[in-house]
């Protein structure tokens, strides 16, 4: 290593502490702005880079760097997301947060032609402007250059793969491996497209699901777990649940419904129209049956789930279901235990005593 | 009223005798919350308690949602007649129980 290189290396070493204190500074802005927005993402990472790197690069091209200074990737940090839209909103953030060196900044998407699939990611070399963070005690923090690079989770797996086998290793990889490389990455950037279509349409669907609920259009609605969250917003038990509270003058504590969602299927309720006629048809055997269970007892609370577990209870029973019926919701509900048979029986006997079967 | 407790590290194991009710309740909040703290595993032998009224189911759930936040909390071995207020409340749907 001549004696411009090794000025450059103590530089660098003089600076050793500065760079792991600006790399996880990054980290923490970077985290802070994307969780403030909601954007959930596969993860961020840092690093700095080693001194054997830094001699390696240096001595392939340290003529280039005047100073440490113009050695931009000491610090580098990188944002993995799920999707591509992703990638450009957090790319927002960085043009909005950082001092961005536009002319060593490069967005790798946009070097390629149209017919060719390799490397896609953006990478920019910023700086902390003082305005963001300053801590008079590092004032250099906010001199010093690092990289940020924002990728998808598919981009980052062919990235790292292709940067182990055919970029940066010593041996020359055959051509027709770099090609079977180049495919992959166009797969990729379709599944990619695909995936970010796909949480499109589901949020679409999602949308239009809660809109004809809203308009209370039940009977083109298919009853599955989106169709079930929105119903739930309805409350459509909250009137039985007061009635059985109003037995005890209890309180009701809120509970999850979402694990009814399967008995409800295999009692082959199959929209929410079938939702619909279920309570109203059953309703009243369903309120008299926690009458009969609740009364002259020191019970006043009750779960939010009472409701809807005496409406399958009896809807069980009416549909000729008997023992076996309420065996099998227990086991639903409760997983296959013995004691779920000693439960339907008590349910069976006081479904004949007070005459719903 | 009885409660049996055996401590060790992060588990708890309780063993609940008698009625719980509103007289004795307070007694097993106490006993809860001077071991919840740290504790990732809380498990409750129910089989010889006899009652449980509203003032016990009060204080199980608000032991589960402790537990909820920091580990688990199971109630084993329950009888008959206590399955059965835990059925009939739909507290079922709101503890584990084995």
């Amino acid at each position: 290593m001549d004696t411009h290189c090794r000025m450059i290396m103590d530089e660098y070493l003089e600076n050793a502490s500065n760079y792991d204190f600006l790399k996880d500074k990054v980290i923490e802005l970077l985290r802070d702005v994307i969780d403030k927005n909601g954007i959930f993402i596969t993860g961020i990472e840092g690093r700095v880079k080693t001194a054997d790197s830094l001699s390696g690069k240096l001595e392939l091209k340290g003529s280039k760097y005047a100073s440490i200074d113009d050695v931009t990737d000491i610090v580098g940090c990188r944002v993995i997301t799920f999707y591509n839209d992703e990638v450009d909103r957090i790319a927002a953030f960085v043009e909005n947060m950082f001092i961005v060196d536009w002319e060593n900044s490069v967005d790798k998407r946009k070097m390629l032609q149209q017919d060719q699939f390799g490397y896609m990611s953006i990478h920019y070399i910023c700086q902390i402007p003082e305005g963001l963070y300053h801590d008079p005690e590092r004032p250099e923090l906010n001199e010093i250059k690092f990289e940020i690079q924002i990728r998808t989770a598919l981009q980052h797996v062919w990235a790292t793969i292709y940067h182990d086998t055919g970029y940066k290793n010593d041996v020359e990889v055959p051509k027709e491996y770099l090609r079977k490389l180049s495919r992959l990455a166009g797969l990729i950037e379709v599944a990619d497209d695909e995936f970010q279509t796909t949480r499109d349409e589901i949020s679409e669907y999602r949308n239009h699901v809660r809109s004809l609920i809203k308009g209370g259009q039940f009977e083109d609605i298919e009853l599955n777990g989106d169709s079930f969250k929105g119903y739930l917003e309805l409350k459509p038990f909250d009137k039985l649940n007061r009635n059985i509270a109003a037995i005890n003058s209890a309180e009701i504590q809120p509970a999850n419904l979402f694990a009814y969602l399967e008995v409800l299927k295999q009692m082959e309720l199959k929209t929410l129209a079938d939702m619909q006629s279920f309570i109203k048809r059953d309703y009243e055997d369903a309120f008299r049956l926690a009458v009969h269970q609740l009364s002259g007892k020191d019970i006043d609370i009750i779960s939010e789930t009472l409701g809807i577990q005496n409406l399958c209870l009896v809807k069980i029973l009416k549909d000729g279901g008997r023992l076996h019926g309420l065996i099998r919701f227990y086991d639903m509900i409760n997983g296959k235990k013995p004691r779920n048979a000693k439960s339907a029986e008590r349910v069976l006997a006081e479904a004949e005593e007070i005459g719903i079967i | 009223m009885n409660i049996n407790m055996n401590q060790e590290e992060k588990k708890v194991a309780l063993e609940v005798t008698g009625r719980l009710d509103t007289t004795t309740a307070p007694e097993l909040e106490e006993t809860i919350n001077s071991c919840i703290e740290g504790t990732e595993e809380m498990v409750f032998d129910f089989a010889d308690l006899e009652y449980i009224s509203s003032a016990g189911l009060r204080v199980l759930l608000a032991a589960q949602k402790k537990m909820n936040k920091q580990g688990t909390m199971i109630i084993r071995n329950a009888n008959d007649v206590i399955m059965e207020v835990f059925e009939i409340t739909g507290f079922v749907d709101i503890l584990t129980i084995e």
